[in-house]
């Protein structure tokens, strides 16, 4: 520090020079030290430090304290110097003990260390005259020992020539005692010699002992093969083998293979059980399989055998272990295609389930657990799919029966009724027949089900959902809605639809939109057992979609049904309206023919939705009630006008538009929706029909008595259709309609008189009636 | 019933069946009807919709001596139509001209250009040369099909060609490819059948009975739409005749004719018996598959059905795309009401 602030002005050097000398030159920190530092720092307490400056000290004490303090610091100074003194006096009196007992001892020292020299070179002399005579002694006994050591040496060699010679006889010996493992350590201890002098010396002996180890190489691989011998001494011989350098791999694959052959065995026997025991009705647990099961513990022990035995072999092991398992599930996936019932896919899979903890406990490394998981995992999912696509599969069977049955001639009196029973229980007895299997596969107690539990009501749910689904796609199919892609189905092209199948499937899609989904649901709800856990992964059933699909696609196969209903009748009323030249028409004698057709087609109409459509007595009361009667009070006055002058002047005919406005009032009453009951289906076809023939009549030309035929067979059809029509006021309007188009489309129209409509009309009632009977 | 008419009404006198659109006067939207009626005098009348579009004007009226069964415009001369027309037992059809000065006219006649009078059954309609200047016109009666070759200036028709479908067909409508003038479609009681008109031969036929009224797509090719008595509109694939591409529910009651409307490609109109006309859209899907999802409405994403105009009193036999304002369409229901509707509301924003 002090030659870091060398460049200073010559003044400040000097008196650093003069400060440095003053202090001592072993502090070159205080040296450095400012003189206004030391003087500030000089303080009482100095008295104490090495650099204490007597003078400096009385100044200081002199200059900071008073005549008091000074005379009292004068006397605590006096009786500290005394203190002292005192204490320097003791220290000397104590060391003094100590340096008297130091001097006695130099002094005695001194003394003892004069005899030891002669001492030590009598020593060295005794020394060297043993050194010389223990020389003596060796050269004397080395040739002799030398000898002896020779003697020995010949001695052993000649010992292991003994043994040699000796070792076919010993190994004989120990054959005969079976002591295997000490004729193995002859053997291969001899094994050098017999390399290195083989040839010449020992030949003999090599031979002999080659044979006696041949055969106990034979010995041993029986003892290897041989299943009575404990796996020690398996283990042991097979060690042994190993020893005496003999190809073990051989025999490794020999008794794998053997193993295989044994699991081959098994699995034959294992499918005749599931014969025998599905012959027995589905009870798993028969005798046979319990014989089975102990050929599979056996088939364990030896594969625990042979772990222990090739310790190395584990990979294979597992690979067999897991053959077994997948041969199980194979069998198992073959049943499951030929429609198993569920007890006995839970009987297979409770035989699996134990064969592999059996399995397992020989080979716990193997994960044969987990690999059955998956496998049955697997295998429980196609069973579900499998499962679903049966009851598809049974169900359409029902419907195709069905069909069958409406082709060829039924002499029962209701088909279709029972048709339409005999599917909904094909179908409610299906689907519950299947929840029954998913419950008790869920109810079963084994742990690779338990496991699944959730993923198996999932699975149901799904299946469930998609079986509807399907069933749906199915309905259009079979009703010929929809063209389906592959058309090798029984039913063909749309034309061949039977009406009576497709009235059959509204019905259907009714029952099951009402009633068969909420079973089906309520039962699904109760396998999840109220938890919620299956639906919160995957799409489950939701019976609403489905709900919505039938309600859809009953609405429309009822359509379908009028439709193709209609259309039947269409063709009647257009060979009707297209064959006869109306404006030549002869005068009408009778109610024509296809008012007979006509009525024909409703009858068997009506008997086919009356075996299968509910009544629906309600709405016909609330329909006359409400607007029936004025509407067709207003109607027939509008007639009578209407056909009295209609042909007169225009401005009737603009009076009549009005009137016709008026009526229309009503037009939304004509086409409304259909319900699934008789009498609207039945009056919904014949509204159609009505219109239709109103139509046809609007694209003629009639004379008089065209039109005066029309007029009489729709006064005929006015008192058939009453009883069948549900909405009487819009029948009547549409007849009144239909004659107020051909009065229109007439160029004489001038009406019948109404007693001889009614003479008509009764005459070929009384006809009818008369026919009905005969026929 | 409900909500009210929002069309412009316009009434005729009489019962009528018929309507069309006068293609050739660009500068106004207007139609022609003719009435339908057995003893009165019917009348044909040009209606033109005033230019804020909010009333039908009568722009013409004209006499005409029989009853109406088909009216069909001329594409090039606003002042051309032909009609189709019977009165008791007797038939005919022919191309009328309305005279220049009808303005000042009391009671102005309709001179009568050409007599189509090769028919020998019931004529059914006729059907001009789709667009341009072609002096081409079909005309079908139940059994044949005739090729006319009109002459405007010397003012007759001479039968070019005709070739008869035979008697068992009863044909009853047609349409003319917009797409390919040689291509016309035929409905009769069995079939659709597609003729050549070079070689006048039948190339193909859809076996699809009851087909009431067809209409090919103006806007995409091999597009064909069919109406029929009781199971709707069918859309045809011309190049898959075996299934239709589409199907859409149609009316209550018979779906009478169908409109493609000229701009929109997927716009369809259709009018029935049940008095109602139906807007449809109709997009058929794009992959080759035959969909029939049209049932399962609710994995369609859009109702097809844009609106239904239900505010007629009568069945709707006459129905007609404006091709001026393409969003506007005339109907016409057999108690003699026109109604001209904007379906603006119902289109898709572009």
């Amino acid at each position: 520090m002090g030659e870091d602030d060398v460049p200073l002005d010559d003044k400040a050097k000097r008196m650093r020079d003069l400060l440095s000398s003053f202090y001592s030159p072993d502090h070159p920190n205080s040296t450095s030290m400012s003189p206004k530092a030391t003087s500030r720092f000089a303080t009482l307490d100095t008295i104490n430090t090495t650099s204490f400056d007597a003078d400096q000290y009385m100044n200081l004490l002199v200059q900071k304290s008073n005549l008091e303090g000074l005379l009292q610091r004068h006397v605590e100074m006096a009786a500290e110097i005394k203190n002292l003194d005192t204490d320097l006096q003791m220290l000397v009196y104590e060391n003094y003990n100590k340096f008297v007992s130091a001097t006695d001892t130099i002094k005695r020292m001194n003394n003892n260390i004069v005899g030891m020299e002669t001492n030590m070179e009598q020593l060295l002399e005794k020394i060297m005259s043993v050194q010389s005579r223990s020389d003596g002694v060796n050269t004397s006994l080395f040739e002799k020992r030398e000898h002896i050591e020779k003697l020995h040496r010949t001695r052993n060699l000649l010992r292991k020539v003994q043994f040699i010679y000796d070792l076919p006889a010993r190994l004989a010996k120990c054959i005969k005692s079976e002591a295997y493992a000490d004729a193995v350590k002859y053997y291969t201890g001899a094994m050098p010699i017999f390399k290195a002098y083989g040839d010449s010396s020992f030949q003999e002996c090599k031979r002999a002992s080659e044979e006696a180890v041949a055969i106990i190489i034979k010995a041993l691989q029986g003892k290897v093969f041989s299943d009575s011998e404990s796996i020690q001494a398996r283990a042991e011989a097979v060690m042994l083998l190993k020893q005496l350098d003999f190809p073990v791999n051989n025999l490794k694959v020999q008794l794998f293979k053997k193993l295989e052959e044994f699991l081959v065995d098994l699995h034959l026997e294992s499918k005749e059980i599931r014969h025998s025991s599905s012959d027995l009705g589905g009870i798993p647990l028969s005798p046979s399989s319990c014989a089975h099961e102990a050929s599979i513990r056996e088939f364990a022990e030896a594969v625990r055998a042979y772990r222990v035995i090739f310790p190395d072999s584990e990979q294979q092991l597992f690979r067999l272990a897991k053959s077994l398992a997948t041969k199980h599930f194979e069998a198992t996936q073959q049943y499951i295609k030929k429609q198993l019932a569920s007890a006995d896919l839970v009987g297979m899979l409770r035989v699996t389930w134990t064969h592999v903890l059996l399995m397992d406990e020989v080979l716990p490394e193997a994960g044969l657990r987990d690999f059955t998981f998956e496998a049955a995992h697997v295998a429980i999912k196609q069973y579900v799919a499998s499962r679903f696509s049966h009851l598809l599969l049974d169900f359409s069977g029902t419907l195709v029966k069905v069909h069958d049955n409406q082709k060829g001639v039924i002499e029962e009196e209701y088909p279709l009724q029972v048709a339409l029973e005999i599917s909904k229980n094909a179908l409610v007895q299906g689907s519950m027949d299947a929840l029954l299997d998913f419950r008790r596969l869920l109810d079963e107690n084994l742990e690779v089900l338990s496991a699944l539990t959730d993923l198996i009501i999932d699975w149901v749910q799904e299946g469930f959902q998609d079986f509807f689904r399907k069933l749906n796609d199915q309905f259009l199919v079979l009703s010929g809605k929809k063209y389906s892609a592959n058309q090798d189905l029984i039913f063909g092209e749309g034309d061949k639809v039977l009406p009576g199948l497709v009235l059959l499937l509204a019905q259907l899609s009714v029952f099951i939109e009402q009633n068969a989904i909420t079973r089906i649901s309520e039962e699904i709800s109760s396998l999840s057992g109220g938890g919620s856990r299956g639906h919160d992964n995957g799409p489950a059933f939701i019976p609403a979609e489905i709900c919505r699909i039938f309600q859809s696609a009953g609405e429309e196969l009822l359509q379908h049904y009028i439709s193709l209903k209609t259309r039947k009748i269409l063709i009647l009323l257009k060979k009707r309206f297209t064959t006869p030249n109306w404006v030549k028409h002869k005068e009408p004698r009778e109610v024509h023919m296809f008012i007979d057709l006509l009525l024909q087609e409703l009858d068997t109409i009506l008997n086919e939705v009356k075996q299968i459509l509910p009544e629906g007595l309600h709405r016909k009361h609330r329909r006359t009630d409400s607007n029936g009667s004025n509407t067709s009070s207003r109607s027939n006055p509008l007639r009578d006008d209407k056909l009295v002058r209609s042909n007169t002047q225009k401005a009737r005919s603009q009076l009549l538009e009005s009137h016709l406005a008026k009526l229309f009032k009503q037009k939304m009453e004509i086409f409304t929706k259909v319900e699934h009951t008789q009498e609207s289906v039945v009056t919904a076809i014949i509204k159609l029909f009505l219109k239709s023939l109103q139509e046809f009549v609007r694209l003629q030309t009639f004379n008089r008595s065209g039109f005066q035929q029309i007029q009489l067979d729709i006064h005929f059809l006015k008192t058939t259709l009453k009883d069948t029509a549900e909405d009487e006021a819009a029948v009547d309007f549409l007849l009144d309609e239909v004659i107020v188009a051909a009065a229109e489309r007439c160029l004489d129209p001038i009406p019948l008189e109404s007693a001889i409509l009614d003479r008509l009309t009764q005459a070929k009632l009384a006809k009818n009636s008369e026919q009905s009977p005969a026929s | 019933m409900q909500g009210g008419s929002t069309g412009i009404g316009y009434g005729l006198k009489y019962q009528a069946r018929c309507i069309a659109d006068v293609k050739a006067d660009t500068d106004h939207t207007s139609f022609l009807t003719g009435t339908l009626s057995l003893k009165e005098e019917n009348e044909v009348h040009l209606i033109r919709l005033s230019s804020a579009g909010t009333e039908l004007i009568c722009e013409g009226l004209f006499s005409h001596p029989n009853e109406i069964w088909d009216l069909a415009s001329c594409p090039f001369d606003q002042r051309i139509f032909s009609t189709v027309f019977s009165s008791g037992e007797t038939y005919g059809a022919a191309i009328w001209q309305i005279p220049e000065l009808y303005g000042q006219l009391n009671s102005p006649q309709l001179e009568k250009i050409a007599a189509l009078d090769a028919h020998s059954s019931k004529i059914k309609c006729t059907l001009w040369w789709p667009t341009g200047r072609h002096d081409k016109l079909v005309s079908i009666d139940e059994q044949n099909l005739f090729l006319w070759s009109f002459d405007t200036s010397k003012k007759n028709a001479q039968v070019q060609s005709q070739e008869s479908a035979g008697v068992l067909h009863s044909l009853s409508g047609g349409a003319w490819d917009p797409h390919d003038y040689n291509a016309l479609a035929l409905t009769c009681e069995s079939s659709v059948q597609l003729w050549d008109l070079r070689t006048m031969k039948k190339t193909n036929s859809i076996d699809h009975p009851h087909v009431r009224n067809l209409d090919y797509n103006v806007k995409r090719k091999f597009m064909l739409v069919t109406a029929e008595d009781e199971s709707g509109i069918h859309i045809w694939d011309l190049r898959m005749l075996k299934f239709p591409v589409l199907e859409l529910p149609g009316h209550a009651h018979w779906t009478w004719t169908v409109k493609c409307n000229p701009e929109y490609e997927d716009l369809i109109l259709s009018a029935g018996t049940d008095s109602a006309v139906n807007l449809w859209r109709a997009s058929p899907p794009s992959g080759d598959k035959p969909s029939s999802e049209s049932f399962d409405s609710p994995n369609r994403p859009v109702d097809p059905l844009l609106n239904s105009y239900s505010d007629y009193e009568d069945s709707v036999y006459g129905l007609a795309w404006s091709y001026r304002e393409p969003w506007i369409f005339a109907s016409l229901s057999y108690d003699g009401r026109v109604v001209v509707e904007s379906t603006k509301p119902h289109l898709p924003r572009k």
